[in-house]
């Protein structure tokens, strides 16, 4: 159990770091599903089986992709413009980076936790059961905002017209 | 068992790695990407006390359960952005984005 949870936590640590400081952007993207999936190993060892379910499927099915399009879409992915550096304002980034760390590892290590380990899971049909009795408004109002944004995408990544004729007058000039 | 304290360090460091990604790279793509590693140490933090809390264990799954689909939606949105920008000002680079510098 210990030895998984090291193990896990390098696993993650190092997809993470890798989506955040490597140069090729796909290298990025590839790291950053390594990440997603030991997050869902983190839930597996937490016993929340569904939510590991839903993080695969979202996060390693869906967003991975769509990040992979995006890059696909906006960058000249061989060569040499994929290899994007950082910014000015790195040193910036790394202090506050390392001032965040520490102020919470310090609350974390100045705090009682809870150590006590309630018996029995959650399960699936519980996960179900509440989402339609308990909770069944802030359920409406999520696919709401899910269908809103799905339309709200798809109408701002649209070509337009107008974008269409400024693209073309753009390559005729240049 | 591995306690409490442990997956809150894990997520501590998750979460300041991806802040160092959002304010150091110029890539829009890799912004919203660190914004997704912060976002999944915050749903990390929830499972973990779900799993350590007496109190009743299904709210902090379903809390990460909206939690991912808020996620899923601003990535949608944020990568359309994105692409239209690009489409724009051909170039996603958060520093050479300037049309509404005055």
């Amino acid at each position: 159990m210990e030895l998984f949870f090291y193990l896990l936590a390098t696993l993650t640590l190092l997809g993470a770091l890798g989506a955040v400081l490597l140069k090729n952007l796909v290298h990025c993207a590839l790291s950053l599903i390594l990440f997603f999936a030991g997050i869902a190993g983190f839930y597996i060892l937490l016993q929340a089986e569904f939510i590991a379910a839903v993080q695969i499927l979202i996060y390693v099915g869906a967003v991975a992709t769509l990040v992979l399009f995006a890059i696909m879409l906006t960058q000249n992915v061989i060569g040499e413009t994929t290899l994007k550096g950082l910014g000015q304002n790195r040193w910036w980034a790394l202090g506050i980076s390392l001032v965040v760390i520490t102020v919470l590892v310090r609350a974390i290590q100045h705090q009682t936790l809870p150590s006590f380990l309630p018996e029995g899971r959650v399960t699936t049909n519980e996960i179900g059961h509440t989402l339609v009795t308990t909770y069944v408004l802030p359920f409406e109002v999520i696919s709401i905002l899910l269908t809103g944004a799905m339309i709200g995408a798809i109408v701002v990544a649209m070509e337009t017209k107008k974008n269409k004729q400024q693209a073309t007058g753009d390559r005729r000039r240049t | 068992m591995i306690p409490l304290s442990h997956f809150l360090t894990v997520s501590a460091v998750l979460f300041a790695i991806g802040l160092y990604g959002v304010l150091a790279r110029k890539n829009a793509v890799i912004v919203l990407m660190g914004i997704e590693i912060m976002m999944n140490a915050a749903n990390l933090n929830l499972i973990a006390f779900s799993r350590f809390l007496p109190a009743n264990r299904l709210t902090g799954q379903l809390f990460a359960l909206f939690g991912i689909t808020i996620a899923a939606a601003e990535v949608a949105v944020g990568l359309a952005l994105v692409i239209a920008i690009f489409r724009m000002v051909k170039t996603i680079e958060v520093d050479r984005i300037e049309k509404l510098k005055g």
